[in-house]
């Protein structure tokens, strides 16, 4: 007997057989072609770099919209809160690659009525494949990345987010996200983690100078410290390794400022390095319980064979702050510093139901508003949070129901 | 963010010695002025460096790194660099960055000349 194929099922395999060998721009119009049968139209949006609007894709046949401010749009709700929208007629779908948010799904449904909530479980499936599929897309050429971005990328930029993870990953009950700034013009600031087995690591680093050299350093700092990690060496290890290289590359006593942190997820114990950075928050129920000061070495670059890693308990639904000093010297007109206190005041602010790479979003756009004229250094924030509601809230609403049911 | 706001003024106390009177904000585009301080001073024979810092309000990771590399190129030659009489915010910075346990810092420029053995 002959099974009548699922027209949601027909829509993904046409969407997955034409991937093969599809340009990057390309993308748009066959998602849309592939709907129509189901009486459908849709649209891709991407979040620019700076994460403050959504950019369409283009569909042949199509005039392409203009950019939507995701502070004040439908389609940015859907974005910020990974959360499924219905506004004006049509449905905005949460569009993430795992947890990273890459856009947004706009699916307009004439003659029917996009309240349906039936659309619901197979457009976010859909926004799920979609997101997927952009990323795997984007090395194939330059079209999709220049749909995120709103302006040119210096070179510094270029070399720096190709060496970096995607912004948030979630597993059972951890999260981490980050945020990097100016995003066209990051020099030496970068991020990294693991969410392998119970000990998730994670690091910040800052490498001094600016531009194209001081990413230069900070990709020989992180490589090492990879390297070092991929072939079993703990974290003193991972920090010796980017010394003794940094100093073979420059010369010129390039160092490079940095936190390695590692987070056992069943007892609470985190272990760090700080090799000369600001010290990492612990933020509980609204406030900064630690400073965390212990675990103290020289830059990487500058050998510090003693060195030994600090060790604190969190509890569960703790966060964990870590910045780099371009946040908290963010100068206003009057020269006034962005500073630690408001730091933690702020992420508190924009922590309550939001997801954490949501949080960091705001936390960011608020010290670049701190900040008068130009960034003068780069800044970047990573937050991490050991809880399986934070780890819940990244994932699309009917994703997250399955989680809960097993 | 202007070269012009820094400058360097220059004094050999004898012994060997130069002193660097550095007065601005340090950066990453004004350490160049000091760089080339730095480099005279090397040139003229001198490995017995002292930066005094008590008329500069601000320096980053620019500033810092070029202390470090002078540290390194003098005690490579049977020299020093000293730091003299930074200030509130340039001492957070050495802290913050664990610098303060690596370069000679004095609290005045007498005592980088005349350390306490």
């Amino acid at each position: 007997m002959a099974v009548e194929a699922d027209p949601w099922h027909t829509l993904v395999a046409e969407l997955l057989d034409r991937s093969h060998l599809w340009r990057p721009e390309d993308l748009g119009g066959v998602l849309d072609r592939a709907a129509a049968p189901l009486g459908l139209r849709m649209t891709v949006w991407v979040a620019d770099a700076e994460q403050r609007s959504l950019r369409a894709l283009a569909v042949p046949g199509r005039a392409t919209p203009a950019p939507l401010p995701i502070d004040s749009h439908a389609a940015g709700s859907a974005f910020a809160m990974v959360e499924s929208v219905v506004a004006d007629g049509r449905r905005w779908v949460p569009m993430v690659n795992g947890t990273d948010r890459i856009g947004v799904l706009e699916v307009e449904a004439p003659g029917q009525t996009a309240r349906d909530e039936s659309l619901a479980r197979p457009c976010e499936t859909l926004a799920g494949l979609v997101g997927h599929l952009i990323t795997t897309s984007l090395p194939r050429g330059d079209s999709l990345h220049l749909a995120r971005r709103s302006g040119p990328m210096t070179a510094g930029a270029e070399l720096l987010w190709q060496l970096l993870p995607p912004l948030t990953v979630s597993v059972a009950d951890f999260t981490v996200a980050a945020v990097l700034e100016p995003a066209y013009d990051v020099g030496g600031d970068a991020f990294d983690y693991t969410v392998d087995g119970r000990r998730p690591q994670f690091i910040v680093l800052d490498a001094a100078g600016r531009g194209l050299r001081a990413g230069l350093a900070a990709a020989v700092a992180l490589s090492c410290i990879r390297a070092t990690r991929r072939s079993g060496g703990d974290l003193p290890a991972q920090a010796r390794a980017a010394d003794g290289e940094l100093l073979r590359q420059f010369p010129d006593a390039r160092f490079v400022t940095a936190v390695l942190a590692e987070l056992d997820l069943d007892t609470g114990v985190l272990r760090y390095l700080n090799a000369g950075h600001p010290p990492p928050l612990v933020l509980r129920a609204g406030a900064v319980v630690e400073t965390l000061t212990d675990g103290r070495r020289l830059p990487l670059g500058i050998a510090d064979p003693r060195a030994s890693c600090g060790e604190v308990t969190l509890r569960p639904g703790d966060r964990l702050v870590l910045y780099t000093d371009g946040v908290t010297e963010a100068r206003d007109a009057a020269g006034e510093q962005f500073g630690q206190n408001r730091l933690a005041d702020t992420v508190e602010r924009h922590a309550v139901g939001l997801p954490v790479p949501e949080t960091l979003r705001r936390l960011s756009h608020t010290i670049l508003a701190h900040q008068s004229g130009p960034p003068t250094d780069d800044l970047t924030l990573l937050l991490v949070e050991w809880s399986a509601g934070a780890a819940r809230r990244t994932v699309p609403p009917t994703s997250r129901a399955d989680e809960r049911q097993e | 963010m202007n070269p012009d706001i820094l400058s360097v003024t220059i004094q050999d106390p004898g012994d060997g010695i130069r002193v660097l009177s550095v007065a601005g904000e340090i950066d990453h585009d004004s350490v160049d002025v000091l760089r080339d301080a730095v480099e005279q001073a090397l040139a003229d024979g001198r490995d017995r460096l002292v930066a005094d810092l008590s008329a500069v309000p601000f320096c980053d990771s620019g500033g810092l790194s070029l202390f470090v590399e002078t540290h390194r190129r003098t005690t490579a030659r049977g020299g020093w660099l000293r730091l003299a009489g930074p200030q509130a915010p340039v001492r957070f910075t050495l802290n913050v960055s664990h610098l303060d346990a690596y370069l000679n810092v004095h609290p005045t420029l007498d005592e980088a000349l005349a350390p306490p053995s």
